[in-house]
């Protein structure tokens, strides 16, 4: 958990650093990775409600920098979107 | 021999056919996976469901999920079968059992953890019901950020 958080708080490091990092703690939520915080173990191919937030219109899979998944579970999330793709649960691209 | 692999199958029948051509299909898997020493632990028919694009210029499917456990060679004779049938329009092997046994390993690893922590501040085991949600890690991961 602390190291997705970690993660996104050691993003855009830069030489205006001190301003941008405040800035970001006045406007940007920091990102938490879903799984790790509501605890979810198991991200199955067939709970397309849950999956189907981590494909936007494009149907790609949502990458990790703005959803603030962890490692772990973005990986997971890929291959159970994968999965559910082959099944037609999900669809490969739509526009 | 190596204990029994737990697998899930998840098949999709074209929306044309009938209730009789879907049971025949659940039949010849059954009797596939009887055949070649294995065991039909579950069925759940989904039922019809819009498919995200199109297969064989199909809209829907019936959706039906078995679970067995059997060994490899079973699983590959049921996928082979499987490609053969005209009525099942696409279909899905996944192996289950090393899956669960991770999940059921993290679930109690956190258990225990969480029962340890609680212990060490002179709590229950055990979360009561009603108590406030705490979160300890939160101002560990501010404080490192501010010094950064």
């Amino acid at each position: 958990m602390a190291n997705g958080r970690g993660r996104s708080g050691g993003r855009g490091r830069g030489p205006s650093r001190p301003e941008r990092g405040g800035r970001r703690s006045l406007f940007r939520r920091r990102k938490v990775c879903k799984f790790c915080a509501d605890k979810i173990d198991d991200i199955n191919y067939k709970d397309v409600k849950l999956l189907s937030g981590f494909v936007p219109e494009r149907a790609k899979v949502l990458p990790r920098r703005i959803s603030g998944t962890c490692a772990t579970h973005q990986r997971k999330l890929r291959r159970a979107i994968m999965r559910a793709r082959i099944l037609a649960l999900l669809p490969y691209l739509a526009d | 021999m190596s204990a029994p692999r737990t697998y899930e199958l998840v098949y999709i029948i074209a929306p044309d056919a009938t209730d009789e051509q879907v049971e025949a299909v659940h039949q010849q898997v059954e009797s596939t996976v009887q055949r070649l020493g294995g065991t039909l632990e579950k069925t759940d028919n989904w039922g019809r469901r819009k498919l995200a694009y199109e297969i064989n210029h199909h809209k829907e499917g019936i959706y039906v999920l078995e679970v067995i456990s059997g060994s490899g060679e079973l699983m590959k004779e049921l996928d082979r079968r499987l490609k053969v049938m005209d009525e099942v329009i696409r279909h899905l092997i996944v192996r289950i059992d090393e899956e669960q046994r991770v999940v059921e390993r993290t679930r109690a690893r956190r258990q225990e953890t969480q029962a340890r922590r609680r212990v060490a501040r002179g709590l229950p085991p055990e979360p009561q019901e009603g108590e406030p949600r705490r979160d300890g890690d939160e101002e560990g991961a501010e404080s490192a950020e501010a010094e950064a």
